[in-house]
């Protein structure tokens, strides 16, 4: 499968992560909702390595519309709640 | 939902899907390539706009520097000529300065972060663009309209998401220069009227902390300053003494 980490770009990832990334991103949802800075930075930074270390990097010039997208990774616990509020990220 | 889902959505929904809007694909493939062009030059122009952000910080700073040498020999200059007020006065406005110098260092680097991550995407989305446009020339060339409509499903909704992930990027960087402005605007002011306490917005505790600080810094600075300049007269005058 293909995943994008915004702002980095796109990696090949075998699909058996899937399972995983989901794991990560349950914690992460939690972390948010109770506000826990600290573990939603380590999540969210143990999320994307595992994406960059076991993925390959899609080649610049490659079009290639990915199956997960994956947050910047600087991305704040304030602004991702705000994906989860419907507020802020979400376009007009 | 996830963080996941919700990110797939929210970056797909940034770009309209000009998929299925033009009668003949081949057209829906310009319209697209048009919009990548645009979005390219934008991009550079949020990379430029951030190298004069940056600039103007950095020239903020240099001044903050020599305004804190300026006030540090003020402070000399006026307890040599016995006026303990004026020096205080002197290291309590160069104390503000470092502040404020400190507060131009952290923006300064925030930006360049920025910067490099613009730069970064520019570079993509000019790559992304140009293999685009070869595969527009082969599929206008190659297929009917028929035929195309299939060929360009999969690079259309590629190079969407792609634009989508650029346009996250550059909004980001926009706001947080408006941030860094916005508040390099205040800080000057407050430089500029000598107000102190609201140079370090935040914490009450964490302001209190610092006062206290800065204001044993600063009486340690002035008792540095008398014993340089006590020493200093005594240096002076043991020469003619001995002689």
């Amino acid at each position: 499968m293909i995943v994008r980490i915004l702002t980095e770009g796109q990696y090949k990832l075998s699909s058996n992560y899937l399972d995983q990334l989901n794991e990560i991103d349950n914690k992460i949802v939690e972390m948010v909702e109770t506000d826990n800075k600290e573990s939603f930075h380590k999540l969210l930074e143990e999320m994307l390595n595992l994406v960059r270390e076991n993925g390959t990097p899609v080649p610049i010039d490659e079009i290639t519309e990915s199956d997960i997208v994956l947050p910047e990774p600087d991305i704040t616990i304030n602004e991702a709640g705000e994906l989860f509020t419907g507020e802020g990220l979400v376009p007009d | 939902m996830g963080m996941l889902s919700r990110m797939s959505t929210i970056v797909k929904s940034k770009v309209n899907r000009v998929l299925d809007s033009a009668e003949d694909p081949r057209e829906t493939l310009e319209y697209s390539y048009e919009k990548q062009m645009e979005m390219l030059k934008n991009v550079k122009r949020g990379v430029v706009e951030m190298v004069t952000a940056k600039r103007r910080l950095e020239l903020q700073a240099k001044k903050a520097a020599d305004n804190i040498a300026k006030l540090e020999s003020q402070a000399r200059q006026a307890l040599e000529a016995g006026r303990e007020d004026l020096a205080r006065m002197a290291l309590e406005r160069k104390q503000t300065t470092i502040l404020e110098l400190e507060g131009l260092g952290e923006q300064i680097s925030a930006l360049e972060l920025e910067q490099e991550k613009l730069t970064h995407a520019e570079q993509r989305l000019q790559a992304k663009v140009q293999s685009f446009r070869t595969q527009k020339e082969v599929i206008k060339a190659q297929f009917s309209a028929a035929q195309a409509q299939v060929k360009i499903g999969s690079a259309l909704s590629g190079i969407s998401e792609e634009m989508g992930d650029v346009t996250l990027a550059v909004e980001r960087a926009q706001t947080k220069t408006d941030t860094l402005k916005a508040k390099a605007g205040a800080i000057d002011e407050l430089v500029a009227t000598g107000v102190l306490e609201d140079a370090t917005v935040g914490d009450p505790l964490d302001n209190q902390l610092r006062q206290i600080s800065s204001s044993n810094t600063i009486e340690n600075e002035l008792a540095g300053l008398k014993g340089q300049i006590e020493s200093g007269k005594e240096n002076k005058s043991l020469p003619g003494g001995e002689s």
